[in-house]
């Protein structure tokens, strides 16, 4: 077996010289000859008979030949070599045929490099589909999380996994000690969480089970980036000692370059998570700390049956928990990859189906390109059958061509797909995961090269398959009645194409107008957020904390232009807002609301001047005074929302609250309605929203968030840096940040914004090529004809008639294109939906607008190739026949 | 001179092999051999033997090498590998198996028509 491959590797390497056949050749007729003389024939007779007996000579040295291993490699470079001549002698059509495939095969690249991490490429886990997300998740709190009780009775009783390891709830901000502190995020996780995961540290080990427990020595992992850019990569980091928080930890480990938490978040010092099944059943009301669970599925369990099999111990949980919590806490049990992805598949999805269908329109344009070019060659095609060349070597040199175009065109494409993919990265939101991350690599060229592949095969069967007919030897050149057939459908599939592209285009367009114009019951113009950093360290107390924002305030109130200055804890429409039940609010004199009913209500604890910088209207009642800040009496503003859902029919001015999970001290008195303002994100139905004051009491100065707005006559550029030296001359070391309200509020859409462009450039584009096929095609089937138009102006039909002529031809192709391209648009319009913000996926406009739009650039690009068409002169071209 | 038949396909190279095992021969006495031992039945096409011949050659079967007939001319020798050996065997069996099934069947159509 190894002999003969050996054999034939020989033969393909030392070709046997012609000069060896030839002489072998030639001995044997000698011998033929000699044994017919010897016979007793005449020498000349003898010759004869034996070269009439051998046969031909030539094709015995082409059979020859053809045995060689390897003999096709030959062949085909003669294809390429004959293929280039051919493009060099036709530069415009072949760059035309690169420009599109390039186009095509650059922008499809570019795209399945950003879908690819979100939809196909496996998670950089050891077997990722087997690694769930499981815990609790309720409206409050959508990802799985389980409280620390829980998660030792699971451990305890679970069957469908084989392994469960629980990290904290997030990262959470350190200090590294050095010289000075420096900023870092720290996460921890159990000892068992790298083995589920099927990582190990690149350098050290991961925590060994005595250091994962209460009390443990003091040890940390870092990240690969903290090592290498704080620590130089420095080999002997292992065993050093560093300062975390002011406490000395040993480093035993440094994470692999590219491991990714299943949160998708960055942390840069992991401690163990040292879980105390002895605490976590006293802590927090019994319930234990919150965590992160993730987990391994058995063999051969799936998800849905590990969701069976929790399902009693689930059961078991929530006797414990408040009733109010009850009904509305689920089981849930995700794939890491639904974990991490969250909502972006439907808009991956969406996004590849577009630049797929442009490619096809692309591939379709080259086809057109190709048989037409192959039209022109059928004489030379005619001839080359004629002298001898297969159909199949026909087909192959067809496919050949067609190869070594769409391989440049892949190469132009990659390179494309280089500048494409960091406009995506530039431009992307921070919301959909990945997408930063996107960049070419090996798995990306191959998939680049595989769809060129595809293109090729598409393109070059299509001009593949035109026959050559030796009729075209002597009869003037004609398209065929079937390639016209064929290019007339690529050009009506092209159309189609165009109009689903275009009307998914088009409705998120119209969703996103309607994103951006909505009332969002806030007035963002000349309002500056700002955001003070108060260090913890120095402003350890509520008391501490709120001097500083009082002083802040009356400061900046004296700025010139100021017409409010406002603190709340948050601001409408997104980013974190507090929250809490409807049922957690009691009213006095009425029942309490049953538990779990009623939804969430966004708190918020403002200022008075929160209502006048916004400049949200005070519908009953009155605004909070600021009289009212020092004052005993805790006053709340309801939205009119609440207050509707709350007091139907009745005056909510003066009502009571009685304290509870939100409410505190004695209660609360409702004083105003305020509108409604957009709370929940821009395309989320708003949530019933209250607004409690907030006192000049320390008490009410807790918590992380304080945000002051401005809003100032001045503009906003104006008052920046004297809000900035205002703060630092409170307290020079406090950084601060600012941004016109505006600004954030324009971020809030960068997300439908995002995918509004994408899709509505890939939908011109896709319109780009389809118009020009559509183009190219009249204009050739013109110049086809013109010998056909120069008889009938010969017989008296006037330009109009063959304006006509032409024209009906094109406008057929649009009509039936348009009308398909509809029918399968409104069939697939619903996979838009989660896209799509108050539009119907059957927007009566949009499904109007679209095809009009498109007929109309359709129309010109027939009528200048057809008017160029009437220009004949019918002399001219019936003397060129 | 009785009607040549037409090879079958494959038992050309069947017959090199066959008269290449006697003894190493040149092209010209490969054809001759068959044609002689086949009483003039198998008439090979030169057409068709140099091509076989390269064939088994690319494929390691035979061998190739320039000696000088008893005529004092040069001429090119095939010979026998020991791949070409085995080669023979199995393409032997094969045959022989090939031409008892082909025999039987014939035989039973026979029996059958009469």
């Amino acid at each position: 077996m190894i002999s003969e491959l050996l054999t034939r590797l020989r033969f393909l390497i030392f070709r046997k010289r012609c000069r060896e056949l030839d002489e072998e050749i030639e001995f044997h007729l000698k011998q033929a000859i000699t044994t017919r003389i010897a016979a007793g024939m005449d020498p000349a007779e003898a010759r004869r008979r034996a070269l009439i007996e051998f046969g031909g000579i030539e094709p015995t040295r082409e059979q020859c030949e053809r045995q060689r291993p390897g003999w096709w490699i030959g062949t085909v470079m003669q294809d390429v070599h004959y293929a280039f001549r051919g493009f060099g002698r036709n530069p415009l059509f072949t760059l035309s045929v690169l420009i599109t495939l390039a186009l095509g095969i650059g922008a499809t690249t570019a795209v399945f490099s950003v879908v690819d991490r979100i939809l196909f490429r496996p998670l950089p886990y050891a077997e990722p589909s087997r690694i769930v997300s499981l815990g609790f998740v309720h409206p409050l709190e959508r990802q799985e999380f389980v409280m620390g009780r829980f998660y030792v009775e699971w451990q305890k009783d679970q069957t469908p996994f084989s392994a469960l390891a629980a990290q904290s709830t997030g990262v959470q901000n350190c200090d590294l000690v050095e010289n000075d502190p420096m900023p870092l995020n720290c996460i921890s996780f159990q000892a068992s969480f790298l083995p589920l995961f099927g990582i190990s540290p690149v350098l050290g080990r991961n925590f060994l089970p005595e250091e994962d427990r209460p009390n443990g020595p003091a040890v940390v992992m870092i990240s690969y980036g903290l090592w290498k850019v704080h620590y130089n990569g420095d080999p002997h980091i292992l065993d050093r000692m560093i300062n975390v928080d002011g406490r000395p930890v040993r480093v035993v480990g440094v994470l692999p370059k590219d491991f990714q938490f299943p949160t998708l978040e960055a942390a840069d010092i992991i401690s163990p998570f040292a879980f105390d099944p002895a605490i976590q059943q006293t802590v927090n009301g019994g319930f234990g700390y919150p965590m992160r669970l993730f987990a391994r599925l058995k063999p051969g369990v799936s998800v849905a049956q590990a969701y069976a099999q929790m399902q009693p111990l689930f059961n078991g949980d929530l006797k414990w928990f408040p009733p109010s919590a009850k009904s509305e806490t689920r089981l849930s049990i995700r794939t890491l990859r639904d974990r991490e992805t969250q909502d972006a598949r439907p808009v991956a999805w969406v996004l590849f189906g577009f630049v797929l269908a442009v490619l096809m329109i692309a591939c379709a344009n080259v086809a057109g390109l190709m048989m037409a070019r192959g039209a022109g060659r059928q004489r030379e095609l005619a001839v080359r059958s004629a002298i001898g060349a297969s159909r199949g070597r026909l087909i192959r040199q067809a496919l050949t061509e067609a190869f070594v175009l769409s391989f440049a065109g892949c190469l132009a494409g990659l390179a494309i797909a280089k500048a494409l993919v960091l406009v995506f990265v530039r431009l992307a939101p921070t919301g959909i995961p990945f997408v930063s991350k996107a960049h070419l690599d090996l798995r990306i060229g191959l998939f680049a090269a595989l769809i060129s592949c595809l293109c090729a095969v598409i393109f070059g069967i299509a001009t593949a398959l035109q026959k050559p007919r030796l009729a075209a030897l002597n009869a003037k050149m004609s398209m065929s009645r079937n390639h016209a057939f064929l290019r007339r459908s690529l050009v009506t599939t092209q159309i189609a194409i165009s109009i689903i592209l275009l009307s998914g285009a088009a409705l998120l367009l119209r969703s996103f107008t309607k994103i951006e114009k909505q009332n969002l019951g806030i007035q963002t113009d000349g309002v500056l957020a700002v955001k003070v950093a108060v260090p913890r360290l120095r402003y350890n107390t509520n008391q501490k904390v709120m001097d500083f924002y009082l002083r802040l305030e009356s400061s900046l109130r004296r700025l010139p232009g100021t017409r409010a200055v406002g603190m709340t804890d948050s601001i409408p429409p997104g980013g974190w807002q507090d929250g809490f039940r409807l049922s957690d609010l009691h009213v006095q004199g009425k029942p309490p609301i049953p538990p779990g009913t009623g939804g969430t209500v966004v708190g918020r604890s403002v200022t008075p001047d929160y209502f006048r910088g916004l400049n949200i209207p005070i519908m009953r009642g009155r605004n909070f005074a600021d009289q009212d800040r020092t004052g005993d009496e805790r006053e709340v503003i309801l939205s009119r929302l609440l207050a509707e859902r709350l007091f139907p029919g009745e005056d909510p001015i003066g009502k009571r609250f009685l304290p509870g999970a939100h409410v505190s001290g004695a209660g609360a008195i409702v004083v105003g309605v305020a509108d409604n303002v957009k709370n929940s994100g821009l395309t989320e139905q708003s949530e019933p929203e209250m607004y409690t004051l907030r006192r000049s009491v320390s008490d009410d100065w807790g918590g992380n968030h304080l945000m002051v707005i401005v809003d100032s006559a001045m503009p906003v550029t104006a008052i920046e840096p004297w809000v900035r030296s205002e703060v630092s001359s409170i307290d020079h070391t406090i950084p601060v940040e600012m941004e016109p309200l505006n600004e954030s509020l324009n971020r809030l859409a960068d997300r439908p914004r995002f995918e509004t462009t994408l899709l509505g450039f890939f939908a011109l584009t896709g319109l780009l090529l389809a118009i020009v096929g559509l183009y190219g095609l009249i204009a050739f089937m013109t110049t086809q004809r013109s010998h056909e138009i120069g008889v009938r102006m010969a017989l008296g039909a006037t330009r109009a008639n063959i304006l006509r002529l032409i024209a009906k031809d094109g406008l057929r192709m649009v009509l039936v294109g348009s009308a398909v391209g509809l029918g399968i648009a409104l069939a697939t319009s619903h996979m838009l939906k989660t896209l799509l913000f108050q539009v119907s996926v059957y927007d009566p406009l949009t499904y109007i607008l679209v095809p009009l739009l498109l007929s109309l650039v359709a129309l010109v690009a027939i009528l200048i190739p057809a008017r160029a068409g009437t220009r004949v002169e019918p002399a001219v071209t019936l003397r060129a026949e | 001179m009785p009607q040549s038949t037409d090879l079958l396909q494959g038992t050309l190279d069947l017959l090199i092999l066959q008269t290449l095992a006697l003894e190493p021969m040149h092209g010209w006495g490969v054809a001759q051999r068959i044609q002689q031992l086949s009483k003039d039945v198998l008439q090979i096409g030169q057409g068709s033997l140099y091509p076989a011949l390269h064939r088994l050659e690319y494929k390691g079967w035979i061998r190739s090498e320039w000696q000088t007939t008893e005529n004092n001319r040069r001429a090119k020798y095939y010979r026998l590998t020991q791949t070409g050996k085995k080669q023979l065997a199995t393409e032997l069996a094969t045959w022989d198996r090939l031409s008892l099934a082909i025999a039987a069947v014939l035989g039973q159509a026979t029996e059958a028509s009469s």
